[in-house]
């Protein structure tokens, strides 16, 4: 009898997975635990664990390629009914409950799961998960091969087990949905457009160690309780980092250096971009491909208009010194915070452009959720910034700067990233002049903020030199005509050129 | 033998240096051990051995005098010959001595009793010891020298050691018990020998000029023990700095000062506990270029490297904390990162230190203040030893375990034990922070029971608030 292992469905949105490594060969042995693969899907490298013992018969998937969540991509043997099977598997028929349903193959039951949080590491049933701390160590050491150390964010579910249902024995389970819905009253909120970078980037997953792993015994990971911890909270998946410690051992030192020179890659990244080689084609990758498709969706099926204003800043520049001279509020203001918030005032007025065109109607978002268009490796993400409306200007850089701490630590949860209701794209710190971006799907509309500059402005009849800045609003001309997306864009700048009412 | 070159020279035979040689000649290198005095150095002969030995006199001497009256067993009239104890515990450091110079041959160590010094980056001079055969050699060629040369005892200005004025060293060879004796300094070795004192019948004055007793030990822990001293019939007097020492009689007068008012403490003899210095003077730094700060510690990088690439060093005569087992660690970290099996560098912060009086005082890491100072949010879990059931059958209920350990990740940041046994339970906090331990795993790691060991638990449960048992 031979059990199929399938793709398994490693975040919410992920469809389909791309093989990027097999980490373990046809005839090689497999512990319950063992990393079989890594995987590419469309938010981040993972990798995949086996939840069986047995021998790995046959790949069918092969390295570099895709295949829809659910196809079945490795065949598994268990291994001969001998008993060190038995005995490396500690008894796992016992635990009934370590073997979930399959969701999948079931979506919909996936989403009844409720998900507590963050799960960066996908892998693992909730059933299979065991309570952190002394007896948390179901990770299992790498096979020999593998070339870094595997491991998951310690679990910080404590909840009960789920349900077993639909036992498939020997197959490979999907990890219980990582399901967080937008606001739930946003139905129509659709997923951001643009997903997560992929969290490890290869110049960073090096190698952990040249000291093989003993014989391929299923050994507890090595990682600190302190270092996963700390992983845990930074939200890392400790998988990622490297351990310098004994046979590559991850210590708290090594998720500190990680976040370190995370922050030091990203930083050289924006001053350097990365630019291929002439003459050479490359493939995209997940991130880019779900960029083009959604972009090119967007043009395709969104008539844009565009509508430019010129905003003095004057005033908004004179409102941000003083609260950082007066040092008011805990948070530092920046221009982009005090953007978001006049384009919620502005939105909370004109409802149509928070709102998204659906099978010839117009659902208007019950929320205001602003995406703030965000450049990262290669890629874009929009983190999130929920419900504007209930928030004070402060409250709002807080959560800015929440946002912009997790785009360094790499510590999204996928609502952070979803469940936009409009987009700002900020390239004033760019020196651009003027530029005009595209709707985000299903979105009714973007702002484009251009840099402030110094220009020549007209003063009760005088020439002088004001601080002025571009903005450029695309609208959806489905749901908005010319006259709304006017009105929209003046109201934001009178409330960028009145900032006292921002205040309030 | 002038031709040869060794690769390793190691200047001093102490735990810091023999320990270096052991783990150098392992790892395959040709390596001399160059001695003054004993081998084992002072840990051995003049400090932590002999020292203990004394210490478990007392508390047999304490246990006997309390036989009556806590077991209801009777015993006659108590006596000692002081002399003995002595010998005893010179026999416990000769024996460990010679166990060291037996490790050494069977290691394949070169060992020479020789003064050692600085010739040259790969040239050490040998002299000869004063009442000793001449050293084989005037010189040894090395690849690279390793000082390990440790710490002699500091004095105080106008000072002179004899007729009763004693440092540690002095005092464990002085067989005749005084009547009296002032204790200068409430550190680690006054604590200990006013503990010994006392124990035989001495009237023990200790002065600090610290308001507390151990200072840079946590304060809770300090007071605790001074309670404890003063207790047992010790005076102890705290803030109380050092002005002069008169002859006054058969015995000496110690002027003090405390709060700008005139004190003085009289006793038979006196014993100068202020501390230790690296021996880092005589041996020719200049000649190799090697730096030193002003209290005379070598300057050393991250591979124990002095100022000359040649040449490194360890233990006291390189850094505080003046501990046998930090030399010994640093002796075995500095000869592996010179052999290439291991990376450079050195946790200072996982150092335990340990006081052998009764109760006993034992630490790690940092105290609830140090981290507070550092700026660290913490939550402390206190666990008392009466209220731990061995502690009680034992009837050793004084004292308490105090851990430290950081809000944001319940890190065990240090760990302070005050009590019976207190040194050996440091171990399993010194483990579990090299192993970045949290209360979590503290707290879930099975302690058998009944035994001491429980409170460190009950101790990692209370940082969480969850102590069972208290």
């Amino acid at each position: 009898m031979s059990n199929e292992i399938v793709m398994p469905k490693l975040s919410d949105t992920m469809e389909e997975g791309k093989i990027l490594r097999w980490l373990k060969h046809p005839g090689d042995a497999v512990h319950h635990g063992d990393a079989l693969a890594e995987v590419e899907t469309d938010k981040a490298d993972m990798v995949m664990e086996s939840f069986d013992d047995g021998v790995l018969a046959e790949i069918r998937l092969k390295e570099g390629e895709t295949a829809k969540v659910g196809a079945v991509i490795a065949i598994l043997r268990p291994a001969g009914a001998g008993a060190e099977a038995s005995a490396a598997n500690g008894g796992a028929e016992a635990k009934p409950a370590e073997v979930v349903a399959e969701p999948a193959d079931e979506p919909e039951e996936a989403t009844a799961i409720p998900s507590s949080g963050p799960r960066l590491a996908p892998i693992r049933p909730a059933a299979a998960r065991k309570r952190r701390g002394a007896e948390a160590d179901g990770e299992n050491r790498p096979p020999r091969s593998a070339p870094r150390v595997v491991a998951r964010v310690a679990d910080r579910d404590e909840e009960p087990a789920a349900p077993a249902k639909g036992a498939i024995a020997g197959k490979v389970e999907a990890p219980p949905p990582e399901f967080h819905p937008a606001l739930s009253a946003v139905r129509s909120a659709g997923p951001t457009a643009i997903p997560a970078p992929p969290a490890r980037d290869l110049t960073i997953a090096t190698p952990v160690s040249d000291v093989p792993a003993t014989s391929g015994e299923a050994g507890k990971l090595r990682a600190s309780p302190l270092a996963r911890r700390a992983a845990e909270e930074a939200g890392i998946d400790i998988a990622h980092i490297r351990g310098s410690g004994p046979d590559g051992r991850i210590t708290k030192r090594d998720v500190d250096n990680f976040i370190r020179e995370q922050q030091l890659f990203k930083f050289r990244r924006l001053i350097a971009p990365r630019e291929g080689m002439p003459g050479t084609r490359e493939e995209l990758s997940k991130m880019r491909k779900t960029i083009a498709h959604r972009m090119a969706q967007s043009k395709r099926e969104i008539p844009h208009f565009y509508v430019t204003v010129e905003v003095d800043m004057e005033e908004a520049v004179k409102l941000k010194s003083s609260l950082e001279a007066t040092e008011l509020f805990e948070e530092d203001i920046t221009y982009n915070d005090i953007i978001v918030k006049a384009t919620a005032l502005a939105l909370s007025r004109y409802t149509r452009m928070n709102a998204s065109y659906e099978n010839d109607g117009i659902v208007i978002y019950p929320n205001i959720n602003i995406g703030m268009a965000v450049a990262v490796e290669d890629g874009l993400i929009v983190p999130v910034i929920h419900e504007c409306e209930h928030l004070t200007l402060p409250e709002i850089a807080r959560a800015a700067h929440r946002l912009v701490n997790k785009a360094a630590h790499g510590g999204f949860t996928s609502e952070d990233l979803s469940g936009a209701t409009f987009t700002i794209s900020n390239m004033g710190m760019l020196n651009v002049e003027h530029f005009a971006a595209v709707i985000v799907p299903p979105q009714a509309g973007i702002l484009a903020i251009s840099a402030i500059k110094d220009r020549p402005v007209a003063r009760n009849g005088q020439l002088a030199i004001g601080k002025t800045m571009m903005m450029t609003v695309a609208c959806d001309h489905r749901i908005i005509d010319g006259v709304v997306g006017a009105r929209f864009l003046n109201e934001v700048k009178r409330f960028l050129e009145n900032p006292a009412s921002l205040l309030v | 033998m002038a031709n040869s070159r060794y690769d390793l020279v190691v200047i001093g035979s102490g735990p810091g240096g023999y320990v270096a040689a052991i783990r150098a000649s392992q790892l395959k290198m040709r390596v001399a051990v160059i001695e003054r005095d004993l081998p084992g150095g002072v840990c051995l002969n003049w400090g932590c051995i002999p020292s203990k030995a004394l210490l478990n006199s007392a508390e047999t001497m304490e246990a006997i005098r309390g036989a009556g009256a806590e077991h209801g067993i009777a015993t006659g009239e108590i006596t000692f010959d002081f002399k003995r104890v002595i010998a005893r515990s010179r026999a416990a450091a000769d024996k460990l001595s010679k166990g060291v110079r037996f490790l050494l041959r069977k290691n394949k160590i070169d060992y020479f009793e020789a003064n050692a010094s600085i010739a040259g980056p790969n040239t050490v001079a040998l002299a000869p010891v004063a009442g000793k055969p001449a050293p084989p050699a005037e010189a040894l060629a090395a690849e690279r020298i390793l000082l390990a040369a440790g710490s002699g005892e500091r004095l105080l200005p106008g000072m002179t050691i004899g007729d009763g004025v004693m440092t540690s060293r002095e005092a464990l060879v002085h067989d005749r018990l005084p009547a009296s004796i002032a204790i200068i300094g409430a550190g680690a070795i006054g604590a200990e020998f006013g503990y010994f004192y006392q124990a035989f019948g001495a009237k023990v004055a200790i002065i600090e000029l610290e308001q507390q007793m151990l200072p840079g030990f946590d304060a809770e822990i300090a007071e605790e023990l001074r309670r404890n001293f003063v207790k047992r019939g010790v005076n102890v007097m705290l803030g109380h700095g050092y002005k002069s020492l008169a002859r006054d009689g058969a015995g000496w007068k110690v002027a003090l000062e405390a709060g700008g008012k005139a004190a003085a403490v009289e006793a038979e003899a006196v014993l100068v506990a202020v501390g230790r210095g690296p021996l880092s003077r005589e041996l020719g730094l200049d000649r190799a270029g090697i730096e030193a700060d002003r209290a005379g510690y070598l300057k050393i990088d991250d591979s124990f490297r002095t100022t000359c690439p040649s040449i490194y060093a360890i233990g006291d005569v390189a850094r505080p904390p003046l501990l046998a087992h930090k030399a010994s660690a640093e002796g075995v970290a500095a000869v592996e990162i010179m052999a290439g099996v291991r990376e450079p560098g050195f946790d200072l912060m996982n150092i335990p230190g340990c006081i052998y009086c009764e109760p006993e005082v034992a630490c790690v890491g940092l105290s609830e203040a140090q981290a507070r100072e550092r700026g660290i949010e913490v939550k402390v879990g206190k666990f008392p030893f009466r209220a731990n059931g061995k502690a009680v059958a034992v009837n050793q209920t004084e004292g308490f375990v105090k851990l430290v350990a950081s809000k944001q990740y319940s890190e065990v940041l240090g760990c302070q034990i005050i009590g019976h046994h207190a040194t050996d339970l440091i171990s399993e906090i010194v483990l579990g922070r090299t192993l970045e331990t949290t209360t979590l795993e503290l707290g879930r790691s099975v302690h058998p029971h009944p035994t001491l060991s429980e409170s460190i638990m009950e101790a990692a449960l209370a940082a969480e608030g969850e102590a069972i048992n208290f």
